[in-house]
C-alpha cells in the first residue's frame, strides 16, 4: 500500500484523512545515526538539528511506497522549511497544512476549510473519493488505537511494561498499516496482562516531556541511568492518543476539534497551558521528578523552559532542563546530568 | 563638495528630523502613561493602525531593543536573560527585552513600560507569539495574538481565500478586544484618516526607494536604517510624513544633480536581513570600496502596501479586509519562489551588482532559504551572492574580522566581474 510520508514537528495531521483516501500516513522520524550533510546545504547548522535530519533522509530518498508529503504547521521549522522541500523532493504531492495556533471557534472553522482543502486536494491528486463514511470509518479505526494505546499506556504505571517498549509501539502506530497495528497492540495487551511487575527498587519514575523525541535509544540510556518512564507528554506518547476523537458529530467537525482539545503542544498558542498539562499527569501520575529535553536549537522549548522551571519550583516536584543533540554518541556525554538528577529525587 | 553645493557621503540633512520624531513618539508614551491613555506592545507586521484608530498608544519592543543595541546595551540585556535560563540560541530581540524590562531600563536604552495589553501576531516568527506571552505572564497584562496561515510554494488561489477570511475574522475579534479592555470605541472616521495617514507615510517611503533606483544613488544605509522607525511605530501619524516628504525632496535634489550618497559610487549592493544595530558604522566601511547598498529588502517590506491588489480604495473603504490581505502577502515573509522572483527583479530594477545575505542566528525564519536563494540566485541569474553570518542584536556573534575580509574578497570578485 502506498504511504503519505507526515513532516510533522506534533501530531497535528489527521491521519484519518489520509486513511479514508486508501493510504498509509506515515509519520517521518529522525535517524540519529545519519549527519546532516546534504541537509546542511540548504539549512545553516543553527537551524533544528531534527528537521535537518528529515530533510537529509529525503534529499537521500525515502521508501519508494511513499508517494505525498504533508507538512504541518508546527513550528518555525516546519513552516519556514516546507519550501526547500518542494525544492530538493521529487515527489508530486506535497500538502501544507495549516493546523491553527490558536484553539477557538475561529480556529476551529479555519481548521475545517484547511481539512476540506486537503481532501480536494488528495481527491484531486490521487484520483480517490473521499466520503465523509470513510473518515468515519477511519476515525472508528483510529480510536480503537487511541484506547488500546492507553491501556498499555498504564502497564507503564504498573511497572510492566517500559518505556523504552512504549515508545517503540507508539512509533509503530504512526507508521504501519493501522490494521496490523491493531492487531500488534491487542497482543501486547493480551501479553502484559500475564506479566508481572518488575522490581521497582532504585527506580526513579518520571514524566518525560520537550521536544517530540522519536529515538527509542534515548529511552533506553535513560533507563540504563536508573529511570522509568512512567508518563510522558510527547507526539510520540500521549499527545497522539490521550483523547479520542467523537464518533456522533460530523466527521470533519469531529477531527477539527478533536486536534485543538487534545493536551496541547508547546507550539500552540497559549503553550504555557502545557505545564497544566504535566503537572496534572505528574500529580496523578505521583512522579518522583520531571525531565524536559529540548532538541538543540527547538525554539517553542527553549521558549517555555524559565516558565516551566519556575511554576515546578514552586510546586516543589524536582524539575530537569537538558538539551540535547541529536546524536547517540552525545547522549553518553549527559550521563552525567542525568545520573545527578537521579540522586536527587 | 559638488555640484550646488550639495554634498555626498552624508546622511541626508532632514534624516537628522528622525530624532525629533523618536523624541516624539517616546513623548507620546509617556504622556500616555499620565493621561491614563491605555498602551498596548506590539510585534513588527501587526496592524499597529489599529491601535492609533482605538486611540491606544503603540509601544514596540523590536525597536526598542535595537535602541539598546544602538546605545550598546544590548549584550548586557541578552545576559541577564540568559541567566534567566532563556537559551543563548533564543532571538537577542526577545532577550533584549527581557532584560531591559528586567532592569528597568528607560526608553533611550530600549527600555519598555508596562502595558495594558499585548498584540502579537505569528506572520513573521514564532518567537513574537512566544516572546510576548513571557511578558504579558510576567506583567500580568491581556494578550491577543493573531494567528497569520502560512503561505508556501505551492499554496492556491482557493486556500489563500479562507486564509484571508481567518485573519479578517481575527482582525474583527481584536477590535473586540480592544473595546473590552479599553472602553474605546471604533470610530470609523478616525480609522480612516489613520489608514490614509499609513497609506501616505508608505507611498513616500517607496518614492524615495524608487529614488534608490538612480545611479549614483542618493541614499545609503545612513538613512534608511534609521529612517525606518516611523513605519514601524507610527503608521497612521502625520508627522512622518512630513520628515519623508523632506527626505525625499533632498534626495531627488541629489538626484537631479546627479549626485550619489558616495562621491564615487563603484558597486552597487542589496543587503538581506536585518542590520546589525550594535554595529552600524560597519556598513560605512563598505564605502572604502566604493560599494554602496542601494536596497534592503527589510526596510521596504515595511512600507506595507505592496500588494497590487491591495489599492488606495481597498484600504480606505475596507481596512480590515486590506489589512488581512496585506498580512499574508507581507515581502518579509515571501514564500521561497517568489522570494526568488522578488530578488531576481530587484536586482535588475536597481541595477544591482552583489547580494549580501545576512545568516542571521537570531531570526531563523528570515536566514531559512538563504542557501537555496544563493544557489537560486548566482546559478540561474548569474549574480554574486555573499553569506554573512552574525546577529542582529548580539554583538558576540558577529567576527568583524572576519566579515571584512569575506567582504573585501567578494568585493574583488565584482571588482573583475567589472573588469570583463
Amino acid at each position: 500500500m502506498k504511504k503519505i510520508g507526515i513532516f510533522d514537528s506534533g501530531v497535528e495531521t489527521p491521519e484519518e484523512i489520509i486513511l479514508a483516501a486508501g493510504l498509509i500516513p506515515y509519520r517521518l522520524f529522525g535517524d540519529p545515526t545519519i549527519e546532516p550533510d546534504k541537509a546542511n546545504e540548504h539549512i545553516p547548522p543553527t537551524h533544528c538539528i531534527w528537521t535537518r535530519n528529515l530533510l537529509e533522509q529525503a534529499i537521500k530518498g525515502f521508501d519508494k511506497d511513499i508517494i505525498g508529503i504533508i507538512g504541518a504547521h508546527g513550528c518555525d521549522r516546519t513552516n519556514r522549511e516546507f519550501d526547500i522541500w518542494i525544492e530538493c523532493l521529487t515527489i508530486d504531492f506535497m500538502f501544507f497544512l495549516n493546523s491553527p495556533r490558536k484553539r477557538d471557534e475561529s480556529a476551529l472553522r479555519f481548521f475545517i476549510d484547511d481539512m476540506k482543502e486537503l481532501i480536494i486536494q488528495l481527491e484531486e491528486h490521487f484520483n480517490v473519493k473521499i466520503t465523509p463514511e470513510k473518515i468515519s470509518e477511519s476515525i472508528k479505526k483510529m480510536n480503537v488505537i487511541r484506547k488500546l494505546l492507553k491501556e498499555i499506556s498504564e502497564f507503564r504505571k504498573k511497572m510492566i511494561l517500559k518505556g523504552s517498549e512504549f515508545h517503540a509501539l507508539v512509533k509503530l502506530a504512526q507508521q504501519q498499516n493501522k490494521d496490523e497495528v491493531i492487531n500488534i497492540l491487542q497482543s501486547k495487551l493480551k501479553e502484559l496482562k500475564t506479566k508481572e511487575p518488575f522490581p521497582e527498587k532504585n527506580v526513579k519514575k518520571v514524566l518525560l516531556t520537550g521536544s517530540d523525541i522519536d529515538d527509542t535509544e534515548f529511552i533506553k540510556h535513560l533507563e540504563d541511568l536508573g529511570f522509568h518512564i512512567i508518563i510522558d507528554d510527547l507526539g510520540v506518547g500521549t499527545k497522539y492518543f490521550w483523547n479520542t476523537v467523537d464518533e456522533n458529530e460530523e466527521p470533519i467537525m469531529a477531527l477539527a476539534k478533536y486536534h485543538l482539545n487534545k493536551p496541547i503542544y508547546s507550539t500552540k498558542f497559549p503553550s504555557y497551558e502545557r505545564f497544566e498539562v504535566i503537572k496534572n499527569l505528574a500529580e496523578i501520575y505521583n512522579v518522583d521528578g520531571i525531565i524536559n529535553i529540548a532538541q538543540k536549537f527547538c525554539e517553542p522549548i527553549l521558549y517555555d523552559h524559565p516558565y516551566m522551571n519556575k511554576k515546578f519550583k514552586e510546586l516543589e516536584i524536582p524539575y530537569l532542563f537538558v538539551e540535547v543533540t541529536y546524536n547517540r554518541e552525545s547522549y553518553n556525554q549527559l550521563s552525567t546530568r542525568f545520573s545527578a538528577f537521579a540522586e536527587i529525587i | 563638495m559638488s555640484k550646488a553645493g550639495i554634498k555626498s557621503n552624508k546622511m541626508l540633512n532632514a534624516t537628522m528630523g528622525l530624532k525629533n520624531i523618536m523624541g516624539r513618539h517616546f513623548l507620546a508614551i509617556e504622556q500616555a502613561y499620565r493621561d491614563g491613555k491605555p498602551t498596548a506592545w506590539a510585534t513588527s507586521g501587526s496592524p499597529v493602525e489599529m491601535l492609533y484608530a482605538m486611540d491606544v498608544q503603540p509601544m514596540l519592543p523590536e525597536n526598542s531593543a535595537t535602541v539598546s543595541a544602538a546605545q550598546k546595551y544590548s549584550q548586557n540585556f541578552i545576559e541577564i536573560a540568559e541567566e534567566e535560563g532563556f537559551s543563548y540560541d533564543l532571538c537577542s530581540y526577545f532577550k533584549t527585552n527581557v532584560g531591559a524590562v528586567k532592569s528597568n531600563a528607560d526608553m533611550i536604552k530600549g527600555g519598555t513600560r508596562k502595558p495594558t495589553f499585548m498584540l502579537s501576531t505569528d506572520v513573521i516568527c514564532d518567537t513574537h507569539v512566544n516572546w510576548f506571552q513571557v511578558q504579558a505572564e510576567r506583567f500580568n497584562v491581556p494578550h491577543f495574538t493573531i494567528d497569520v496561515p502560512h503561505v508556501v510554494s505551492n499554496t492556491n488561489q482557493r486556500q489563500y481565500n479562507y486564509f484571508k477570511k481567518y485573519v479578517t475574522v481575527q482582525l474583527y475579534e481584536f477590535l473586540d478586544f480592544m473595546q473590552e479592555v479599553t472602553g474605546h470605541e471604533y470610530n470609523e472616521e478616525r480609522s480612516r484618516e489613520i489608514t490614509k495617514n499609513s497609506w501616505d507615510l508608505s507611498m513616500v517611503w517607496q518614492d524615495i526607494y524608487e529614488l534608490r533606483k538612480v545611479v549614483p544613488c542618493p541614499i545609503s544605509t545612513r538613512d534608511t536604517f534609521g529612517g525606518l522607525f516611523p513605519l514601524f511605530t507610527m503608521p497612521g501619524l502625520k508627522e512622518p510624513i512630513r520628515l519623508y516628504k523632506k527626505m525625499y525632496k533632498e534626495a531627488k535634489l541629489r538626484v537631479d544633480n546627479g549626485i550619489g550618497a558616495l562621491e564615487q559610487e563603484k558597486f552597487r549592493l542589496m543587503f538581506e536581513g536585518i542590520p546589525f544595530w550594535y554595529n552600524l558604522k560597519f556598513f560605512g566601511t563598505l564605502e572604502r570600496w566604493g560599494a554602496i547598498i542601494v536596497y534592503e529588502p527589510y526596510t521596504y517590506a515595511f512600507s506595507k502596501y505592496m500588494n497590487p491588489n491591495v489599492t488606495k480604495e481597498m484600504v480606505l473603504n475596507q481596512p480590515i479586509e486590506a489589512m488581512a490581505e496585506l498580512m499574508l502577502s507581507f515581502w518579509y515573509i515571501y514564500d521561497f519562489e517568489t522570494r526568488v522572483k522578488k530578488f531576481e527583479e530587484t536586482v535588475r530594477d536597481w541595477k544591482i551588482d552583489g547580494v549580501l545575505l545576512h545568516n542571521n542566528m537570531s531570526c531563523r525564519p528570515n536566514s531559512c532559504g538563504l542557501y537555496d536563494l544563493k544557489r537560486k540566485l548566482m546559478d540561474d541569474a548569474d549574480i554574486p551572492c555573499l553569506i554573512i553570518d552574525a546577529d542582529m542584536n548580539d554583538p558576540r556573534k558577529l567576527n568583524e574580522t572576519q566579515v571584512t575580509n569575506q567582504i573585501e574578497s567578494f568585493i574583488e570578485i565584482l571588482r573583475q566581474r567589472k573588469k570583463k
